[in-house]
């Protein structure tokens, strides 16, 4: 599947501006020049040799801050996406099979946590469980997790009803084998889709909360905080805001053309390719 | 003793504006080895009849015995061990959506016997070919990678590998070809010589007439003839019976359609 | 002089799929194509009509209807002439009835069209067209939803029936349908070739269909005409091995096994 979307330029400029980003997260705190924390030098000033991007209002090094930022936003994306996945995909299976109960009681949570405003909520519950990333994350997951369960449940369902799923069961299948037979292969590309779609908003989420000053202390670098720092003092750094939305707008724009790719290749031939054991043609469907 | 005795089945749904009767006081018996046709048109409660039989559908009332065991009382953990042993089998009319896309040729084969964990599995699944005719080098292939025909070939098969005392088939050549019919056809007519029970279901008496030793008409949810085939169709007793004879395009010249129509 | 005069017509898309179907079709006449899906007797119904799809072409041969050479037809004399010389009708008719108008305002609209009534004129012509194809009268007001597949079927005869066209094409028309309704359709199509002198295209994937009424029968198999002649011939002397497996199939599995010989 991986190769497939790498045959389309999307998925390519997608799969090279995410890898970029994943270096930057991985290398960044060692590539910066400075200590991020560390003031001292002039107060905002503009680029120069010596700081790229120049510095902010405590005369720290903003490429140094932004590179070390990287960590906490690409990781705090990553934990939403797994904690969306594992808390929606799990009950969105599960909700098809059961039972009404189960079922009522799932459809019902779910519709309960979209209908709440998430970064509030999210507010609230890291003044409740105290302010970090990883509670802010949790709680941010936990929010888009419907996303995932819809999509899981609505694969789900569709392949629960088919005939090949009914054969099984004549055959003396029980739901466990049916899952793992023939639901899970089906279900798995909407949810990459749903997955990178939600990296995207992870990003944002992280941004945003970060802006807000939640969910990282102030001296920590991140995106959003460089962000909000370079926006109160636009008179004297009009262009530096530029710098951290542009990082953020590529990410988020890189995951929505990734899960673009992943819908493209995932049509009825390239699903067909994707789960096709290496083999190199699509299959022309005859009817 | 019969391998399939449905007594008296009646199954209906519940609506907001009252019972929907699909099946009223269905009787109907299979001997081990025989093969019979039942025959209904939309509508007529077939594929209801079929489902329940396979416990997908349950009955409101009435007994199906598989083998001398009820089946109506089962829980759903007896049904899925008695479905295990392979017993029972059914061939859906549309093999591209019954067989899973994602599967490959013998994936899809080997399922029936991987869930009754059985042994040497590779060794029946080439038996099985050979009796269906099919190549061993579509094995790795994926349904929709092959012809109409090869496709229901590898859905009967794949209800064979069990070695099933009874096969029930829904419209099993409907969706094919004339050629790809006549190879299915003989295909089960030489399972019905091997000893095999058959019961098709269908809509379209002209295509299993031919090798079915009996014939149940089954209209709006009672089964209105049961009688050999060669009776049914030579002297049919039921009016609507009789209707559906004369409907039937055959070759015969002879009876060419008469102008007054049908009787309603 | 024949309604319908099929000289060797070839049908290209990028490369030759029908390879030369000829058939003349007198006044009256019934004429029958069988063969597959596939076998190129849908695409030579739809020359005939003069609605191949697109990038499909005429590429040999000659098609003469009512007199017309119809390569010289411009799209104008063409919509002249379906409807009201050549008119079809095909598998699948709910597929060909707008879900949100009523059968009446559908055949009503052909009319209105077709022969130019005023709508008053057109209601009531639409009302006869369909007693016409034994419809009862409530038809008129209902929904294509409200109705079982035949009675669409019918509705669709009616539609195409409206400018008395002299040929009339059924391509599957009953294939999806149960039996007997099936054969009450074929009765209709019969019925209606008695009282109007209707020539019929009749175009099935089962023999015994076409050879219920038809008089001349080709058998059509990846785009060649296998096989042609009276159906006579057709049932009882068959040359090609194709047309055997038809008959073979019919008679070792169908129902002209028990058929007692009279």
């Amino acid at each position: 599947m991986f190769r497939r979307i790498l045959t389309l330029p999307t998925g390519r400029i997608a799969v090279g501006i995410i890898a970029f980003i994943a270096l930057l997260a991985v290398a960044g705190p060692f590539l910066a020049p400075y200590d991020p924390l560390e003031g001292g030098a002039e107060i905002l000033a503009g680029p120069s040799g010596a700081h790229w991007l120049g510095t902010d209002y405590l005369g720290r090094d903003v490429l140094s801050r932004l590179l070390d930022g990287s960590r906490v936003s690409v990781l705090g994306s990553i934990q939403v996406s797994l904690v969306a996945l594992v808390a929606g995909v799990i009950p969105g299976i599960l909700s098809v099979y059961l039972g009404s109960v189960f079922e009522w009681v799932t459809l019902r949570l779910a519709d309960t946590l979209i209908a709440l405003p998430f970064l509030v909520f999210a507010v609230a519950v890291t003044a409740l469980l105290g302010n970090g990333i990883p509670q802010a994350m949790f709680t941010v997951g936990i929010m888009i997790s419907p996303l995932f369960f819809r999509v899981s449940r609505a694969a789900t369902l569709s392949v629960a009803r088919s005939q090949y799923v009914e054969a099984a069961l004549i055959s003396g299948a029980s739901v466990g084998w049916v899952v793992r037979k023939h639901v899970w292969v089906k279900v798995l590309p909407p949810i990459a889709v749903a997955l990178a779609n939600t990296a995207g908003i992870g990003f944002v989420v992280v941004s945003s909360l970060t802006f807000l000053g939640i969910g990282v202390q102030p001296p920590a670098p991140t995106w959003g905080g460089v962000l909000a720092a370079d926006l109160g003092y636009l008179s004297f750094r009009p262009w530096a805001p530029l710098v951290p939305t542009f990082l953020i707008m590529a990410t988020v724009w890189a995951c929505n053309l990734l899960a673009d790719a992943i819908r493209d290749v995932s049509g009825e031939a390239g699903r067909a390719l994707l789960l096709n054991r290496g083999r190199g043609h699509v299959p022309a469907r005859t009817a | 003793m019969s391998l399939l005795e449905i007594t008296d089945l009646d199954v209906h749904y519940r609506r907001r504006t009252g019972r929907l009767h699909v099946l009223r006081s269905v009787s109907l018996s299979l001997s081990p080895g025989e093969t019979v046709g039942v025959i209904g048109e939309t509508g007529s409660g077939k594929s209801t009849l079929a489902r329940t039989i396979l416990g997908l559908v349950k009955a409101s009332a009435g007994r199906i015995a598989i083998d001398g065991t009820d089946v109506a009382s089962l829980k759903p953990r007896q049904w899925r061990e008695l479905r295990r042993r392979g017993v029972v089998q059914y061939v859906f009319q549309d093999p591209l959506r019954s067989l899973d896309p994602d599967l490959t040729v013998l994936d899809s084969l080997a399922e029936p016997l991987r869930i009754q964990g059985a042994a040497g599995i590779r060794d029946k699944i080439l038996k099985i070919l050979a009796r269906v005719r099919l190549d061993e080098a579509l094995l790795d292939r994926l349904p929709g990678e092959l012809s109409g025909g090869q496709r229901q070939r590898v859905a009967v098969a794949r209800a064979l590998i069990t070695e099933p005392r009874l096969v029930l088939l829904d419209e099993p050549v409907s969706a094919l070809d004339s050629a790809n019919r006549v190879q299915v056809l003989e295909l089960l007519k030489e399972l019905r010589d091997a000893g095999t029970a058959l019961l098709f279901i269908s809509h379209d008496l002209g295509s299993v007439a031919g090798i079915a030793d009996r014939i149940a008409v089954l209209y709006e949810g009672e089964i209105v003839e049961d009688r050999p085939s060669a009776d049914v169709i030579n002297a049919p007793v039921h009016p609507y019976t009789r209707k559906l004879i004369r409907s039937v395009p055959t070759l015969r010249r002879a009876d060419r359609r008469t102008p007054e129509g049908i009787p309603a | 002089m024949s309604l319908l005069a099929l000289r060797d017509v070839k049908i290209a898309y990028d490369r030759e799929i029908v390879h030369g179907v000829s058939f003349t079709l007198e006044p009256g006449a019934v004429v029958g194509i069988v063969g597959e899906s596939g076998s190129g007797k849908t695409l030579t119904c739809r020359a005939a009509l003069g609605i191949l799809p697109e990038h499909f072409r005429i590429s040999g041969g000659s098609i003469e209807l009512d007199g017309h050479d119809v390569a010289s037809l411009t799209p104008k004399q063409w919509t002249a002439l379906r409807g009201s010389t050549i008119s079809a009708v095909f598998q699948d008719p709910a597929s060909y009835l707008n879900p949100s108008l009523t059968i009446g305002s559908q055949v009503a609209e052909v009319v209105r069209v077709k022969l130019g009534l005023g709508r008053r004129a057109a209601r009531l012509r639409a009302v006869e067209l369909l007693a016409s194809v034994r419809l009862p009268a409530a038809v008129y007001k209902q929904y294509p939803h409200e109705l079982s597949g035949g009675m669409l079927q019918r509705s669709l005869i009616a539609a195409a029936i409206a400018a008395q066209p002299k040929v009339l094409i059924a391509d599957e028309a009953t294939t999806a349908l149960d039996v007997t309704v099936q054969a009450e359709i074929l009765d209709l199509l019969a019925e209606l070739r008695e009282s109007t002198g209707l020539a019929l295209v009749v175009v099935s994937h089962d023999l015994a269909v076409v050879a219920q009424f038809c008089d001349e029968v080709l058998v059509m198999r990846d785009g060649t005409v296998v096989e042609q002649g009276p159906v006579e011939k057709i049932l009882y002397q068959p040359e090609h091995e194709y047309t055997r497996l038809l008959i073979e199939e019919h008679e070792s599995y169908g129902l002209e096994r028990y058929l007692v010989t009279s």
